[in-house]
């Protein structure tokens, strides 16, 4: 008997239909086999269906059993075709009876029949909804990521015996509940905080700024100073991620797995900070099957590249593309495809090997032949994408003594608040515009439209360029930048003081 | 214990030979083997060689016959089959096709009794 039993394969971002075929036929030498370009993980779905069905109470068919995953020419991996496969043998041999519409299913099994935590599942759901396909069966632990999409029932499955229960109609399963998306985004709080640092006060309006619109910034200073410090308290200003951007990053942890059980969305911006040994695909993608590097799991959220230099050569310089784009695209035998890439570079190095250039109280040790090798590395083009640069100066000792220390400056809660506020005013902005959510996503042609520089500020500006010669890049972004300081003053037009600040961190 | 298998297997040979003569076949030789491997009937259905390979187990404590016949084996008696089509040339050139069948028997475990014959032909 023929039994055909809709699932899904992933490529990169793309879902697409997958129809799990199981023929089970009485004649022939008994045996049990995948067709349909089955990766390894999907060929090794045979013994957990098999044990899984036995665990499960009822007798293994002996018979002659294809299973074709169509269309064939597609290549699929992954555990998550043990559900179908599973309901495809019990339903040919009759056990099981199949439900009259559509319907997803998808999931690992485990050797007891029970369903384990699934990567791709808020994927399936937006397929679903894509193909007007009402009814999903996911693991329990995974139905949550899939109960966020409205107008689907996600139904939560525990085990293949309360699975055959629901569809036999013995003892139904009931469907998740939806759960409302805003709810769960205002639902966090910080963890690290702003006035735990003392002082490196202009850093910290820098970072506010950089978070605010989304520019990259980079922090040069003597080791000990505070940059790496200061980067992981910007974790705790980050906006919040709004509805729109939080579905676009649970897609991409969703196909990764990085989702934890019983996770739903991803409701913190992401703060990735790979090691600088880190691999030019491990930071980009890639692979003979492209998978997303660190700077697509940093989509909508914060790449941190501490000890910059240090990182391969290599691996730098294809940060170029992705940091003026937004998205990277990974060409490869297998096929060619596009991962969101739209992070805000938080980079930090020292000014040379030792470490003290410019410290006025500690020599520098290193040779300008070694001092020019180290900022070598630092390419102009790389450089002329991040928007703020900064030097963060050793802090006074003295001032740290624990018997002088107060609580400096506001904490990260206060500057969360104003940071909010001017992400609502540009988020208001660009409501209209796809892809677009923070001043750094502006393309050139939307300054004219968003970005008005009063008389003042654009002379101070055409001043600027003509005199420090920037390129037209910087200029564009020095815009933005201004931009972003504005709307932190809730300011509409672009005041020439607005530039002057925004000029002070390019130079 | 080795012996017990040898006896076993010798035993399932000629419950398989009975049955196959029964349904029409003609045996052609039983335990072939040469320095490639083993087949344990060789029999003609009508226009076809056959080569079957037994398979004997007592109760199904340890899986079932079936089971015990992979890819692994399946080549293996290609192999020996191949061989034999060039070894015993005399036979072979009266036939313009071959194939190769399974025979699996299961004995009850109390009374050693036959629980099922299965034929699969051409595997």
């Amino acid at each position: 008997m023929l039994i055909k039993i809709l699932s899904m394969a992933n490529i990169g971002l793309k879902s697409e239909n997958v129809d799990v075929e199981v023929n089970v036929a009485d004649k022939g030498f008994p045996s049990f086999g995948i067709v349909g370009l089955a990766g390894r993980s999907v060929d090794e779905t045979k013994e957990r269906v098999k044990t899984a069905i036995i665990n499960s109470d009822i007798e293994f068919p002996v018979a002659k059993i294809t299973v074709n995953l169509a269309p064939a020419d597609l290549a699929k991996d992954g555990s998550a075709y043990d559900l179908p496969v599973a309901i495809g043998v019990i339903a040919a041999i009759g056990e099981v009876k199949l439900p009259k519409e559509k319907a997803y299913f998808y999931g690992e099994l485990s050797l007891d029949g029970s369903l384990h935590h699934s990567r791709g599942v808020f994927l399936l759901a937006l397929l679903a909804k894509e193909n007007g396909v009402k009814d999903l069966f996911v693991p329990r632990m995974s139905a949550n990521e899939a109960s966020v999409v409205e107008g689907i029932n996600v139904y939560p499955v525990d085990n293949l015996k309360t699975l055959i229960k629901h569809l036999n109609g013995e003892k139904l399963i009931e469907p998740l509940k939806a759960i409302n998306v805003t709810e769960i985004l205002n639902d966090i709080r910080p963890e690290f905080d702003f006035n735990e640092i003392l002082g490196q006060q202009q850093a910290k309006r820098a970072l506010e700024i950089a978070a605010a619109g989304g520019h990259n910034i980079f922090m040069m200073g003597p080791p000990g100073s505070g940059k790496t410090m200061l980067a992981r308290a910007m974790a705790g200003i980050l906006p919040n991620l709004t509805e729109k951007e939080s579905l676009e990053v649970t897609k991409i942890y969703s196909l990764t797995g990085n989702i934890p059980p019983g996770g739903s969305l991803v409701r913190q911006r992401p703060f990735r900070g790979p090691h600088h040994t880190t691999s030019q695909i491990g930071l980009i993608g890639g692979g003979s099957n492209p998978r997303p590097g660190e700077i697509s799991l940093a989509h909508r959220g914060v790449l941190f590249l501490d000890e910059f230099p240090e990182f391969g050569r290599n691996s730098l310089e294809a940060l170029r593309q992705p940091l003026e784009d937004g998205y990277v695209c990974i060409s490869r035998a297998s096929g060619s495809m596009t991962f969101p890439a739209q992070f805000m570079l938080v980079a930090a190095a020292n000014p040379c090997p030792c470490g003290h250039l410019g410290d006025p109280k500690k020599e520098c040790k290193c040779g300008s032949y070694q001092v020019l090798n180290y900022q070598k590395k630092l390419s102009g083009p790389i450089m002329d994408r991040i928007d703020l640069h900064l030097t963060v100066p050793a802090v006074d000792v003295n001032n740290l003594m624990i018997d002088k220390q107060k609580v400096s400056g506001e904490s990260s809660l206060e500057i969360k608040k104003r940071i909010n506020e001017a992400r609502k005013i540009q988020s208001e902005r660009f409501k209209d515009l796809a892809h677009i959510h923070s001043n750094s996503d502006m393309k050139n042609s939307h300054l004219k439209e968003f970005a008005k520089l009063s008389d003042e500020a654009n002379l101070l500006l055409k001043q600027a360029v003509n005199k420090f010669a920037l390129s037209a890049r910087s200029y564009f972004r020095l815009i933005k930048v201004s931009r972003t300081i504005a709307d932190l003053e809730k300011a509409e037009i672009i005041k020439e003081f607005h530039v002057a600040e925004a000029l002070q961190y390019r130079l | 214990m080795k012996i017990e298998n040898y006896n076993k297997g010798k035993n399932g040979e000629d419950m398989a030979r009975e049955f196959l003569v029964k349904k029409g076949y003609e045996l052609v030789m039983m335990n072939y083997e040469n320095k490639i491997g083993e087949i344990d009937l060789v029999v003609i259905d009508k226009d076809f060689l056959v080569f079957v390979e037994v398979k004997l187990k007592v109760g199904d404590k340890f899986g079932i016959p079936e089971e015990m016949i992979d890819k692994r084996k399946l080549s293996q008696i290609k192999r020996v089959a191949e061989s034999f089509l060039i070894l015993e040339n005399k036979i072979a050139k009266k036939f313009k096709k071959y194939r190769i069948d399974a025979l699996c028997i299961v004995l009850n475990e109390v009374d050693k009794e036959i629980e099922r014959i299965n034929h699969y032909e051409n595997i």
